[in-house]
């Protein structure tokens, strides 16, 4: 029974083919677990805030407690201390954004869920596209397209000659790094610390049922460790959450703004 | 207001320093392609971490 799939072929590394999850119903392609998961955030998230502000009163219960201090910390340590003046309009984006990835990140230390959606590269992209929408849309709005691009593109101060060497840079940051470095930073934290506790889980598992003795005095080691990133991989998650959205509020306070 | 400048600075920068490799180092690689000549790569490279470090001090520094 212990010996199910160690059979003595030595330790198999997890590798990228362990975020390659199969279809949960055979015949439907593209509902796999993560895929699950994503909806389960949402419902999650909904449920939770639309209960916990349903009973909304004067003496908060712990729920509204709990709501309320999420919802003020987007509002006020995000939205209102970076973006500044007319900050309420893009609270409830950074709101969705932030109870939106700290869910799913944090599905990953959930028992049984224990998978992060975002150590697949889509969604952060789609995300990272949101944000990069977002802001270049509430710049041009705010400015013109005119002057949004020639902001961008054209640093004050510099003589002209100088423009040939500078203005690709600020483009390619603008357009094609900074979407990019949103999503992959995202990806490759949740992507890394998924894999990190599958090594030293499946290590501890394995040294468990090694036939050396050494192993299984080492093996709980393992599991000690696996247990203390976890708590260390909470950290990570929170912080990603946090990230992702402050910067979103970053790039759209910098977008507003009349020069950069 | 400071911790966001302070987060702020530290990704532009990082995005400046990606961006002044990626396209001036991208020109230098083809150049090098193109012209046989296969120190232009490094050449692009050195060109654009010199435009991204100019920028970062126009945007940080001149304050």
């Amino acid at each position: 029974m212990i010996n199910l799939h160690f059979s003595g072929e030595g330790f198999v590394p997890p590798s990228t083919n362990d975020f390659n999850l199969p279809p949960i119903f055979e015949n439907i392609a593209w509902l796999t677990k993560p895929v699950l998961l994503v909806f389960l955030s949402v419902i999650l998230v909904s449920l939770f805030f639309v209960i916990s502000a349903r009973k909304a009163a004067v003496v908060p219960s712990k729920l509204q407690f709990a709501g309320e201090s999420i919802y003020a910390f987007v509002r006020n340590d995000l939205a209102r201390d970076v973006i500044g003046h007319d900050f309420m309009r893009f609270v409830p984006y950074l709101f969705t954004l932030f109870t939106f990835v700290l869910t799913n990140n944090i599905f990953g230390i959930v028992p049984f869920l224990q998978f992060p959606a975002m150590s697949h590269v889509g969604f952060p992209y789609v995300l990272a596209l949101f944000s990069f929408f977002v802001f270049h849309y509430v710049g041009i709005r705010k400015q013109g397209l005119g002057k949004y691009l020639k902001d961008i593109a054209f640093m004050p101060g510099v003589p002209k000659a100088v423009y040939i060497l500078l203005t690709p840079i600020e483009i390619a940051t603008f357009f094609l790094v900074r979407p990019l470095t949103l999503s992959l930073r995202l990806f490759a934290n949740m992507f890394a610390g998924h894999l990190l506790l599958l090594v030293f889980i499946m290590g501890g598992e394995y040294m468990l049922h090694d036939s050396h003795l050494i192993m299984k005095i080492f093996a709980p080691f393992s599991f000690t460790f696996g247990i203390a990133l976890t708590f260390f991989e909470f950290m990570v998650q929170c912080l990603q959450a946090y990230i992702f959205t402050l910067l979103t509020a970053l790039y759209i306070a910098g977008a507003l703004a009349d020069e950069h | 207001m400071a911790r966001g400048n302070e987060a702020d600075a530290y990704w532009s920068i990082f995005g400046y320093l990606v961006s002044g490799l990626l396209f001036w180092g991208g020109v230098g690689y083809f150049a090098a392609r193109f012209f046989d000549k296969p120190y232009l790569t490094l050449i692009g490279l050195l060109v654009g971490i010199t435009g991204a470090i100019y920028l970062i001090w126009l945007r940080f520094g001149r304050q």
